[in-house]
């Protein structure tokens, strides 16, 4: 009986490990044969990782807002971990949805970067705020005073998460509306919207599996007594001291 | 009323401090000044015509420079100090409010004396009802300094202070700086400022919420 809920736990991991396998294979599948787009043509197949990984970039910092509240509420640090991971995850897929981005951006819009473009440069910004959270953990050595440090930073950070998201409404600017609206999907066919939606699903399989792993990296990681890095023995001299 | 009260003499503290050290007005204040001089000199001002940079010089020394107000050596608090404050009964919030706003104060004041000097060196195209841009730089002074208040509080104590508060600040910062220029912009093209109001109203409103329900939060990790 006891041993159930940690076979359990030792299967989640494996199990969605697999799932997320199948579901990345299936994403570069249905990516790969869909029509090409009639004014993008192939090129809008960086759409089906640069949107996705933009949607869960907003999801990765919402959980990590929901992480900071837990920890204020509860005062676990199971709620931190979830938040830091989150956050890690959120920077590594607006890296990429920038990335992607940049890569569609010249052939379609004929630059890599455009400053009219408020989506672009926001998520820029939030990236960055993210980057600052992150710089945040690892100057803060004690879990206790990481934790209600970090939590405080990732309610503030989150209030601009929103306003990315909409800024294509809020502003005049380049980027295309929203793609996914009240009314329906906005593709091209049918295809290329099984191909959006299945590699939302495979982006979603991979950010629980990475998250999963990277909470479970947590207790390991702090376990380890004062990690130095290499060539801390290196000082700098101390100023005003006699010989 | 009490929170009013304890607000206030945090904040008349903060600039009793800055009045015999002069921090602002001896150091932060010549410096932006010299960076007013600095885009002229690193231009080629036959080719440039410097009244274009005019505005965007402008937002970059009240960012960066309103921030070196509020992150100032002699404005912040050590550990045994807060621990003091917390012993006296001082609201977390009051605390975080009365230095928010005294270093508004101070940023509301190097804001406007730095304007002058931008208009009279860049020469600018003249910007009709002026004096709209009083409130705004007041509402993106207290902004900021709330912004600049919370990160100073979230890096108090930490070897990396002063690269980290300055990267906490500057993206966070970024609505309120959209919603003045927006309002500066208005003003240039004879338009309505409501929107770029509205953004800075907004922002100083979200700013002030979450510091209030982080006050006791942030009070436990920096005592």
């Amino acid at each position: 009986m006891n041993t159930q809920p940690s076979r359990t736990r030792s299967l989640l991991l494996p199990t969605m490990f697999g799932l997320t396998i199948a579901g990345v294979g299936a994403g570069l599948w249905t990516a790969l044969t869909s029509s090409p787009d009639v004014e993008q043509g192939n090129f809008v197949r960086i759409l089906y990782v640069h949107a996705p990984s933009a949607w869960l970039a907003f999801l990765a910092f919402g959980v990590t807002a929901l992480g900071s509240i837990g920890w204020l509420v509860r005062r676990k640090l199971g709620w931190d971990r979830l938040a830091e991971a989150s956050a890690e995850l959120g920077v590594m897929f607006t890296a990429i949805a920038l990335f992607s981005g940049s890569l569609w951006g010249k052939p379609v819009w004929g630059a890599y970067w455009d400053w009219a473009d408020a989506r672009l440069a926001s998520t820029a910004l939030m990236f960055f705020v993210y980057l600052g959270y992150l710089a945040l953990r690892r100057a803060t050595p004690d879990p206790v005073a990481r934790a209600r440090r970090s939590a405080v930073l990732g309610l503030v950070a989150v209030i601009q998460v929103p306003l990315v998201y909409f800024s294509v409404n809020l502003w005049r600017t380049l980027h295309q509306g929203m793609t996914v609206r009240p009314d329906g999907v906005q593709l091209g066919d049918s295809s290329m919207v099984t191909a959006l939606l299945v590699n939302l699903a495979a982006f979603t399989l991979l950010y629980v599996t990475l998250l999963l792993a990277r909470i479970r990296i947590g207790p390991a990681e702090a376990a380890v007594p004062d990690v130095r890095p290499a060539g801390s023995a290196v000082t700098a001299p101390k100023l005003g001291e006699s010989r | 009323m009490i929170f009013l009260r304890q607000t206030w003499a945090i904040a008349r503290r903060d600039l009793l401090i800055e009045g015999r050290a002069g921090e602002v007005s001896a150091v932060v204040f010549p410096f932006a000044v010299v960076a007013v001089f600095v885009v002229p000199l690193a231009s080629d001002t036959l080719a440039v015509r410097l009244g274009d940079l005019a505005a965007p010089v402008y937002w970059l020394i009240a960012l960066l420079f309103g921030m070196h107000v509020t992150l100032r050596q002699t404005g912040s608090e050590t550990r045994t100090q807060r621990r003091h404050l917390v012993l006296l009964g001082i609201d977390p919030a009051a605390r975080i409010a009365g230095r928010a706003v005294s270093a508004a104060a101070l940023t509301f004041a190097l804001l406007l004396a730095t304007g002058p000097l931008v208009i009279l060196f860049y020469d600018p195209e003249p910007i009709p009802r002026l004096w709209v841009m009083v409130p705004t730089l007041l509402l993106f002074a207290s902004g900021l300094s709330l912004l600049a208040t919370l990160a100073g509080d979230l890096t108090a104590g930490l070897r990396a202070r002063s690269a980290l508060a300055p990267l906490i600040v500057v993206p966070l910062a970024i609505p309120l700086l959209v919603g003045a220029s927006q309002v500066l912009e208005s003003l240039i093209r004879q338009r309505s400022t409501l929107t770029g109001t509205l953004v800075l109203v907004l922002s100083d409103l979200a700013l002030a919420a979450t510091v209030a329900l982080a006050a006791r939060a942030l009070e436990e990790a920096t005592t």
